[in-house]
């Protein structure tokens, strides 16, 4: 998916630096870029009146996602007639959604319904839970939303993963969900978190639902990210970061309604460090602070400067 | 040979007893958990039929859930019909049956002429002394009910066997994917394997602690059926010999033609119960199961059930023959079995068990003995599998007893199944709110093991699956210098014992699999007064 050479790369990376050495940090406030063609990255945000309850949230949240795909050109780019799609949101934990645990159910509910629109035969619906699958599944409410749409909601089979060499830096060999990878397309839906260990967890973390036996990851988070966001990167259509809620503290888990805040927000691109660094500043984060964010850069798996890419900033209200 | 008539008493007898086998094995494997459903009242229902259970319970806790007055009916129906319940529902009872069929084929050309024997007075003594040892608070006679003793078989070891023939067989197929051109191996394999992960097993992988002492229990008295045919049930089974205390004289009596009967011995033969004293006519309503085999297996048709009145004496129908020294001395036997089995340490408050880590909700160690049969429902329907079965770790009196292994399950935080499923109210039903407020242990870091401290390095799984929303594990940075002398900062957890609840999730998912780095002990546990070795920060009459 990487549309850059490695000397574009290099010269866009060393405007970056140039500019924070600078301290201007213009790049990151710059007025929204005007694109033409196809965007690398579209970021839908609500301006309207703040939502007043919990529908009002839900219609948002639903517009926003169709809003940043269309920015994207829509969903038809990435998934064609007859495709079978696995969207995989976070379904981390046995927590509602007005906790901003889990990915919003109702961004995904949208995906789904709009990979219906343009065609796909399937979608499939699932994540490697921390919690107990099936309670994460209902309190995430991800299940009852895509259910009516047709989607196939599954759990992930520990015994029937496939070790799968991924050839990383650090991570060589991982015991992989086949019906994960076996899919025609893949759109990855993280929810932008906090995170005791990795900072922050956005896209590139959201990875790790795809696989088994993660516990050791947490030694050298950055590095095994990389190295996963390496592999996944190119089988993966769409990432789609959900900023409807985010938790601002005591994540991943959470549970206390006080550190979710609103954001009304759903940001959609190909680049998943574009979209964490954008998912970081919105977390009060500088990106260059959050390990994997830095190190995803390194790893030529993206740019943090997600202002260089063609983006589209759209307005819903 | 008896007559094979499809409608003949003993085929309806067979029907019912498959019936009500099925069923039980049905409830055991319906006592799943599914999320935002409560269980269902009748997975207990067994046990709330069970008069044995009922009685010591009531004995021993001086309590009893009003769901098992439905017992109640059980002994009407004795006293009505007497051992029915034996012949016709106990499920236990039909495996044995199954189990001594089995044996008379093998061994095809022994013929057994089992009359009754003095022994099979072994069983009222064996409830004597247990239900003085209930009077006196000692509840042990409960985890060899039949309907528990086969329920906790079941659910700890032979569910567990199936299901490791079924996921291993299966993977194993799948890995190797046998076949010819389309048509594979596994097009069969893989449903079977997904039927039953989807509606028969709780989680991979389940296994029991101790399963070897349970399946062997239950093997022993399978064994003894190629001795007497129903070993367990004429000698030992303590229900059994409840509910032959209440058919001392029922309504429904044996009736011998004698002027037909030629004392060929066919009924005794066939006898489930060996309630004929001898060839002939006498036999022991306390012994007789209502199997009807005797009634089909006279070939003279001398023999028939009638109904009789209560005050009505027979000449056929003999006493129990109880022996009154006997009794008092089983009950005496009880009492000191009580003594011996309180006096150890652990019963004295004067030690506990750090494992000891109960389900919440469960009452205080003593109130909870007096009433849990370690029948295993909880066990079954835990959904992360952590509830074991206590070894060694509640002493003799809390054999079989729930505990909560955090290596192998941990507490789900929004789960009360283990309390709304017991059908004793050892654990008590709890709302989930309720429940948050329990502590059932406290986590605890082993600094030479968790891998912060003691190698310097990022980890905090623990930190991010604390459920408590707050964290009870939280996290501080430490400046260290690791082996080329370089200054890094670490996150090293620490725990609050003001929020921990012993969930053991930490315990659960630390990467360590042998000895984990973090650990739940029964520490701080809300049911025990005496163990709170931390005061809380929070006012103090929170736990007392």
């Amino acid at each position: 998916m990487c549309k850059y050479s490695r000397r574009q790369f290099m010269a866009r990376s060393a405007a970056t630096a140039g500019a924070v050495a600078l301290g201007t940090n213009r790049l990151f406030a710059q007025s929204p870029a005007v694109v033409a063609g196809p965007a690398e990255m579209a970021i839908a945000k609500w301006t309207g009146v703040a939502p007043a309850d919990a529908a009002a949230v839900r219609k948002m949240a639903a517009e926003l996602t169709r809003k940043a795909i269309e920015g994207m050109g829509g969903l038809g780019r990435f998934v064609k007639r007859g495709d079978v799609v696995w969207v995989k949101p976070n379904i981390g934990w046995d927590r509602t959604p007005e906790l901003a645990a889990n990915t919003n159910p109702d961004v995904v509910a949208t995906l789904v319904r709009m990979c219906f629109d343009a065609g796909a035969k399937t979608v499939k619906v699932g994540d490697n839970s921390c919690d107990l699958p099936a309670p994460s599944y209902n309190s995430s409410g991800i299940a009852d939303a895509v259910k009516p749409l047709g989607a196939e909601v599954l759990f992930l089979d520990t015994k029937r993963v496939r070790e799968t060499a991924i050839k990383g830096e650090m991570v060589k060999t991982l015991l992989m969900f086949p019906e994960i990878l076996d899919c025609d397309v893949l759109i990855n839906v993280p929810i932008a978190k906090h995170h005791g260990r990795a900072g922050l967890t956005l896209a590139m973390k959201n990875y790790m639902g795809v696989m088994d036996d993660r516990k050791p990851f947490h030694q050298a988070i950055p590095e095994c990210l990389a190295d996963l966001t390496r592999f996944m990167k190119p089988r993966t259509a769409l990432c789609v970061l959900d900023c409807v809620r985010i938790l601002n503290d005591h994540g991943p888990k959470g549970g206390d309604p006080a550190d979710v805040l609103m954001k009304n927000t759903v940001a959609a691109g190909l680049d998943p460090v574009a979209l964490d660094a954008f998912g970081a500043e919105l977390l009060g984060r500088n990106p260059q602070e959050i390990g994997s964010i830095v190190k995803g850069q390194e790893a030529e798996l993206g740019t943090m400067n997600y202002r260089s890419l063609p983006l589209r900033e759209i307005a819903v209200s | 040979m008896s007559k094979r008539r499809i409608l003949s008493g003993p085929w309806i007898r067979r029907a019912v007893q498959l019936a009500f086998l099925v069923a039980f094995f049905a409830l055991v494997v319906l006592a799943r958990p599914r999320p935002e459903t409560d269980p269902s009242p009748l997975l207990k229902s067994f046990f709330l039929i069970d008069p044995l259970i009922a009685l010591v319970t009531w004995l021993a806790a001086h309590a009893l859930p009003a769901a098992a007055l439905v017992s109640l009916a059980v002994v009407a129906i004795t006293l009505l019909l007497g051992r029915v319940f034996c012949g016709w529902v106990c499920p236990l009872g039909t495996v044995h049956d199954v189990a001594g069929r089995f044996f008379d084929g093998w061994r095809r050309n022994r013929k057994r002429r089992e009359h009754w024997s003095r022994w099979q007075l072994a069983k009222y003594y064996v409830l004597i002394a247990f239900l003085a040892m209930a009077a006196l608070g000692g509840h042990w006679i409960a985890i060899f009910d039949p309907l528990v003793l086969l329920y906790r078989t079941t659910t700890v070891t032979l569910l567990p066997a199936v299901q490791w023939a079924v996921e291993d067989g299966s993977t194993a197929v799948y890995r190797a994917d046998p076949g010819v051109g389309p048509v594979r191996l596994t097009m069969v394999t893989e449903p079977v394997y997904r039927f039953m992960r989807d509606h028969v097993f709780v989680i991979p992988d389940q296994a029991f602690l101790g399963a070897g002492l349970i399946v062997a229990v239950f093997a022993l008295t399978l064994l003894a059926n190629g001795y007497r045919r129903r070993f367990w049930c004429r000698y030992l089974c303590p229900l059994g010999a409840l509910l032959g205390l209440f058919s001392w004289r029922p309504l429904l009596r044996r009736k011998t033609d004698q002027d037909v009967c030629n004392q060929c011995d066919l009924c005794g033969m066939a006898c489930h119960g060996a309630a004929a004293v001898a060839a002939g006519i006498e036999w022991k309503p306390a012994e007789c199961l209502g199997c009807l085999n005797c009634t089909d297996s006279c070939h003279r048709d001398a023999l028939g059930f009638r109904l009789a009145m209560p005050w009505r004496r027979e000449p056929t129908t003999r006493r129990l023959g109880l022996s009154r020294r006997a009794a008092i001395g089983a009950a005496v036997g009880g009492a000191v079995g009580l003594a011996l089995m309180r006096a150890n340490p652990q019963s004295r408050r004067s030690t506990y068990h750090p494992r000891l880590i109960r389900p919440p909700g469960a009452r205080p160690e003593r109130d909870f003995l007096q009433r849990c049969t370690a029948c295993g429902l909880c066990m079954k329907i835990c959904p992360t599998g952590g509830l074991q079965p206590a070894v060694t770790e509640a002493g003799l009196e809390g054999l079989w007893t729930p505990r909560l292994a955090p290596q192998i399950g941990y507490c789900d935080y929004n789960c009360t199944l283990c309390g709304q499923v017991c059908p004793t109210q050892a654990i008590e039903a709890l709302t989930v709110d309720a429940k948050h407020e329990i502590k059932i242990g406290l986590a605890c870091f082993d600094k030479s093991r968790c891998i912060p401290y003691a190698y310097a390095r990022d980890c905090i799984v623990c930190e991010e699956h604390c459920p408590v929303p707050d964290k009870a594990i939280y996290v501080v940075n430490v400046e260290v210098v690791d082996h080329d002398g370089n200054r890094k900062t670490i996150g090293q957890p620490q725990v609050d014992p003001d929020r921990c609840t012993g969930c053991g999730i930490c315990e659960n998912v630390c990467p360590y699999k042998e000895h984990p780095g973090i650990r739940v002990f029964s520490a701080s546990e809300t049911r025990n007064p005496d163990n709170q070795p931390i005061l809380p920060e929070s006012p103090w009459d929170d736990i007392y």
